[in-house]
């Protein structure tokens, strides 16, 4: 579970351990990498929203 | 050597900015607390980007001197080095938030347009600007007023070319002033560099914008969309003035524009027709229609020995009060009042020779503006 938050991190930034990178394309399923992505987005929307709202506050 | 580079090159850096203020390469500060804090931003990020430059081609220069082939330098081959690659990330990251918090500020500062002390209506026309003093009933059309005979080359150029009004919007000092910008035909934009504005003038919309300008003084600006022909002919000129100054000259206008509302009743002689008509020609058809009346076809027609015009008088006031649609010709039910139209029609139906003897009565015109 940390594991896969750790790699959507490391995407969202563009940088990733090679080491890492193959461990994760070794795994059969993307579903949990996936609904982890959508979330991170999320609350990375969130948070510019809010960022958003207290500069206009 | 190196203490000479040490000295040199800050110096060379600091002497070449002073230099681009100097000869109007750079932007101007400006005279408003807003045009400052833009130029203070923008000089902020100037030297970040002189220092983030220094840094990442001295450090390039100076390895691919140092590491260079002949002197036996061997590459380091390894793929990754995560830990510096997220630090050339964070850099960044923290560098562009360190300037977004600045410029935020200042860009809430100049959206807010409440609270103003007086409300000023821009209009963008092809070509020339119009200014509504919004509940003050002062209005009026800013035309350039560089001669034509300069533009063509057949006069030498004056100070002010292309940057010179017959009449300059008049601001007061010290008094925060909104603009509310919109277009009568085509997208233009109104620019005046000292005050830190520039701001496009859209059909259908109002955009708003403010200053309040600390020094007296001429301001001078250009339309900075391109909107057609005469797109470098519709400068802008503001004289900001002192709070009483101002106050004298509104009144001044305020009394003017009511001595033209009263002579829109009254019976006109050809010739005062004539006198009002010929500058009013001059600053509005002329750009087109050529001075002499002679016209640019097929886009702008002759007016001298036009036929259908002197032949049909309602059609003639037609094309100028409602416009021509479909064409450059626009509508000038708003732009000139019934005493510049009925000037105007009889001017261009006896000058050049016409010789109708036609004496258009703004009564009549005020009466077509209605319908």
């Amino acid at each position: 579970m940390w594991s896969i938050i750790q790699s959507v991190l490391a995407a969202l930034i563009g940088v990733q351990k090679d080491r890492k990178r193959q461990q994760d394309f070794a795994s059969e399923k993307p579903l949990g990498f996936i609904v982890a992505a959508i979330l991170v987005t999320l609350i990375f929307v969130l948070i510019l929203i809010l960022v958003a709202n207290i500069a206009a506050g | 050597m190196r203490s000479l580079w040490q000295w040199l090159l800050p110096t060379c850096v600091i002497a070449g900015a002073n230099q681009a203020q100097a000869n109007g390469w750079n932007m101007p500060v400006g005279v408003t607390d807003i045009s400052r804090d833009i130029y203070g931003l923008h000089m902020t990020i100037f030297w970040v980007c002189v220092a983030i430059g220094l840094l990442v081609f001295g450090v390039m220069f100076y390895s691919l001197f140092r590491y260079r082939h002949s002197k036996g330098a061997k590459a380091a081959e390894f793929h990754e080095h995560t830990s510096v690659e997220v630090l050339w990330t964070a850099i960044p990251v923290l560098i562009l938030v360190g300037m977004a918090v600045p410029a935020t500020a200042t860009l809430k500062n100049m959206y807010d347009t409440s609270e103003a002390d007086l409300d000023v209506m821009i209009i963008g026309q092809q070509w020339r600007w119009r200014y509504e003093y919004l509940g003050e009933d002062v209005a009026f059309n800013s035309n350039m007023s560089t001669p034509w005979e300069q533009i063509r080359g057949e006069a030498a150029r004056g100070e002010h070319y292309l940057l010179e009004v017959d009449e300059p919007l008049v601001l007061p000092i010290n008094r925060k002033i909104r603009f509310l910008m919109t277009s009568d035909d085509v997208i233009h934009s109104w620019w005046v560099p000292d005050l830190a504005v520039k701001q496009d003038t859209i059909p259908g919309f109002i955009n708003e914008n403010w200053v309040q300008i600390n020094e007296p003084g001429i301001y001078r600006g250009q339309c900075a969309e391109l909107c057609g022909v005469n797109h470098g002919f519709m400068p802008i000129v503001v004289h900001a003035v002192e709070e009483d100054e101002f106050e004298i000259w509104l009144a001044e206008r305020k009394e003017a524009a009511e001595q033209e509302a009263m002579g829109v009743d009254r019976e006109w002689e050809l010739d005062e027709l004539m006198a009002r008509g010929e500058p009013v020609y001059r600053a509005i058809c002329a750009s087109c229609h050529q001075a002499e009346g002679q016209g640019a076809p097929p886009a702008f027609p002759a007016l001298a020995n036009n036929a259908q015009l002197i032949d049909d008088l309602d059609w003639h006031i037609d094309r100028i009060v409602n416009g021509v649609s479909g064409t450059a010709m626009p509508a000038f039910r708003s732009t000139l009042n019934p005493v510049e139209i009925a000037a105007v029609v009889t001017y261009t139906r006896n000058a050049w020779g016409g010789d109708t003897g036609d004496a258009v009565q703004p009564a009549s015109i005020a009466e077509k503006i209605v319908q």
